[in-house]
């Protein structure tokens, strides 16, 4: 009875982290201007205004950045998975020459700070006519996203007894469609979680976004610089459509993370 | 389950698909470091560049991305931009690049636009040539909410309130209110070290660099000590001064203009705004100019010098004033309809840089890329001097050393109030 009540108020704790400052934000962003500046500051709402948020739309470009981020973001998951997970699997299930130098190699293209390689990597984009594209972006995301989606699913593969694998090549399959029939759909949780992973690596990075592009920003490289010098009521709601569309995209997703920690479909 | 997932893959490639969709058509691509604020960029593009005949492409940006992508764009011999606009300090790196061209064609275009001369020469960067247009300027100056004026010390005037009175100002302040309400921008993206720079050491010693560690700088930090005790604390954590004000946090505060004029415009009646403080020299006080250059190998050079020539027309000039607080760096006369706040920050500005005891100090001159350590040697001498209580003279003596270093390295002589130098400027 007591574990269970320390168990809640944990619960209760950690999920009041997580969403109280949504809550001010999303509160805030919601107030008009003179709410914003009163002090101190009321918990609930003031006075509802849509004023600086309907801003937000009016502005140019927005819709433009909002669709760039998407696009890259997809791209950047589609790419890191298809490029991330065979990596792992190979890792999981083969023995070869190199294979721990590889796993630290992997690691390696996070050990550069981007800032570094910023004029080389713009002036290389440049030549090779992917700067200020979508697809550019992608890739500097991907490979920042890599790391991750190959040591995620290299554990994954490895958590899924190779025997099941074995079993379906007895029963007739071929390895692909082992892969595919037997090994896929228990890897799916896990797989949304490397998704996840590089879709929000991508959505919140700002300076290859902002360095790589010109026309084509993406909504944080867009939005986060404005945001920093501007007045406080654009801050708020500025923060509110920065997270709203990363919270939905992990909500659509949440059932296969469930899965993954253990929690029955719901 | 495997239909949920090929359904993400299917949205993953729509989404390559969308980005095929490219087309653009000639324009002037504008880039700057100025109007970042995302309210600023929106009033650029839609009321100040209205009127422009052709059209223009305004993406601003912070300062190390803009470095980067000139730069970039000159190394790679592909240049998309046409037109940079930037404060005095943004250009030496573009320049020791060989990232800009000239501009004196455009300059010599322009006779009849009666720049300040002071201006004009900023913007060949100590060289033969016109790298820059001048654009727009800006200052640092004071306001206070009006419920403070009555504890002004007796025979005191805002207009022209010395350093002493500005401390003994907080220290009513605090007796009738119990709060400290002097306000200063010293948070992470506040404008603090140009208070020291510009404000406080030429005030208190004729110099920011020569005489960095000299006895009159001894006394200058520890009178600002001792004005520190009736200062807000939550300083460190303001980078805006309208904020405070507007909340009533702070009723006296100093910042740069633009981040006041929030503050004046929607609450005129309950603020005035005035010059900064004198000190024993005299008033300090720093003018913030902006320019525009065009680069090297610009896509559409003849648009560019064509939207120079409309950014600098007396009413879009005045345009720019209304709508995103710059002031005009043409002569002008400001018209009598200007907003009620704008005015008032045009009446300080005007009274600060008219007064007989103006001393003006410009923004350093020759730091190229080393402009940031030296607004560190400031930062760092305020928050170890005034935050963490250090002895004065021991701070001043090491930061001085990091001072010398500095200007030892760029090799930058003294730019006004320091007396000038051959070779670099000597910390004493």
């Amino acid at each position: 009875m007591n574990a269970r009540l320390v168990y809640l108020t944990l619960a209760v704790l950690l999920a009041l982290w997580v969403l109280v400052p949504i809550f001010l934000i999303a509160t805030l962003a919601f107030s008009d201007r003179a709410s914003v500046f009163a002090w101190p500051k009321g918990i609930l709402p003031q006075q509802f205004s849509l004023e600086t948020i309907s801003f937000f739309f009016g502005v140019e470009g927005v819709g433009k950045a909002i669709r760039n981020s998407f696009l890259v973001a997809g791209l950047t998951l589609v790419l890191a998975v298809l490029l991330g997970a065979p990596a792992g699997y190979a890792l999981a299930r083969y023995r070869f020459a190199g294979a721990d130098a590889y796993r630290v190699l992997i690691l390696m293209t996070r050990a550069f700070p981007l800032a570094i390689l910023a004029i080389p990597l713009a002036v290389r984009f440049i030549n090779l006519g992917l700067y200020d594209t979508a697809l550019g972006v992608a890739l500097v995301h991907t490979a920042l996203a890599l790391p991750f989606a190959v040591l995620v699913t290299s554990s994954l593969f490895l958590g899924i007894p190779k025997e099941l694998e074995e079993a379906a090549w007895t029963l007739g399959c071929t390895r692909v469609q082992a892969f595919l029939k037997v090994v896929l759909p228990l890897a799916l949780p896990g797989l949304a979680a490397t998704a996840i992973f590089a879709f929000v690596i991508s959505w919140n990075e700002v300076f290859a976004a902002t360095l790589l592009t010109l026309r084509e920003r993406t909504l944080p490289a867009f939005l986060l610089t404005a945001l920093n010098d501007s007045p406080l009521p654009f801050r708020f709601a500025g923060g509110f459509f920065l997270i709203v569309p990363a919270l939905v995209f992990i909500f659509v997703i949440r059932r296969y993370l469930f899965t993954l920690w253990g929690i029955a479909n719901r | 389950m495997r239909k949920k997932w090929i359904g993400f893959s299917l949205v993953g490639g729509l989404l390559v698909a969308l980005a095929a969709v490219v087309a653009q058509q000639p324009s002037v691509l504008f880039v700057s470091t100025q109007f970042t604020p995302i309210e600023e960029a929106q009033r650029m593009r839609q009321v100040i560049l209205k009127d422009f005949s052709g059209r223009v492409e305004f993406i601003p940006e912070d300062n190390a991305p803009f470095t980067n992508r000139i730069l970039s764009e000159a190394r790679a011999g592909k240049v998309n931009v046409s037109l940079v606009g930037g404060l005095h300090g943004d250009f030496p790196p573009l320049i020791s690049a060989g990232a800009l061209e000239p501009v004196d064609d455009v300059m010599a275009q322009l006779k009849d636009r009666k720049f300040s001369p002071t201006f004009v020469n900023l913007g060949k960067m100590g060289t033969g040539n016109q790298y820059y247009i001048p654009w727009m300027q800006a200052t640092y100056i004071m306001v206070a909410n009006k419920q403070a004026l009555q504890y002004l010390p007796a025979g005191a005037n805002v207009n022209t309130l010395t350093y002493s009175q500005l401390r003994e100002w907080g220290a009513n302040l605090q007796k009738a209110t119990g709060k400290r309400l002097l306000g200063f921008p010293a948070g992470p993206r506040g404008l603090m070290h140009r208070f020291t720079q510009g404000y406080l050491y030429p005030s208190y010693t004729k110099s920011a660099v020569s005489k960095f560690r000299s006895d009159e700088a001894h006394r200058m930090w520890s009178e600002f000590k001792a004005l520190w005790q009736y200062v807000n604390p939550q300083s460190t954590t303001y980078d805006f001064m309208q904020e405070p004000l507007l909340a009533g946090e702070v009723w006296v505060a100093w910042d740069h203009i633009a981040r006041l004029r929030d503050g004046l415009n929607q609450k005129p009646n309950d603020f005035v705004a005035f010059p900064a403080p004198i000190g024993p020299y005299g008033r300090g006080f720093m003018p913030v100019l902006a320019g525009l250059a065009i680069p090297k190998n610009a896509p559409n050079r003849a648009g560019a010098v064509a939207l120079i020539e409309y950014l600098t027309r007396p009413e879009v000039q005045l345009t720019t004033l209304v709508e995103n607080g710059f002031f005009p760096v043409i002569q002008t006369k400001l018209p009598d309809n200007l907003p009620q706040g704008t005015r008032m920050g045009a009446d300080a500005i005007a009274r600060q840089a008219q007064s007989n005891v103006a001393l003006p100090s410009l923004l350093p001159v020759g730091l190229g890329a080393k402009g940031g350590e030296y607004n560190k040697v400031f930062q760092d001498t305020f928050a170890r001097i005034i935050l963490r209580g250090e002895d004065i003279r021991r701070v001043l003596d090491a930061e001085a050393a990091n001072l010398r270093r500095v200007m030892n390295d760029t090799k930058a002589p003294c730019w006004s109030p320091d007396p000038a130098s051959n070779g670099p400027c000597p910390v004493n």
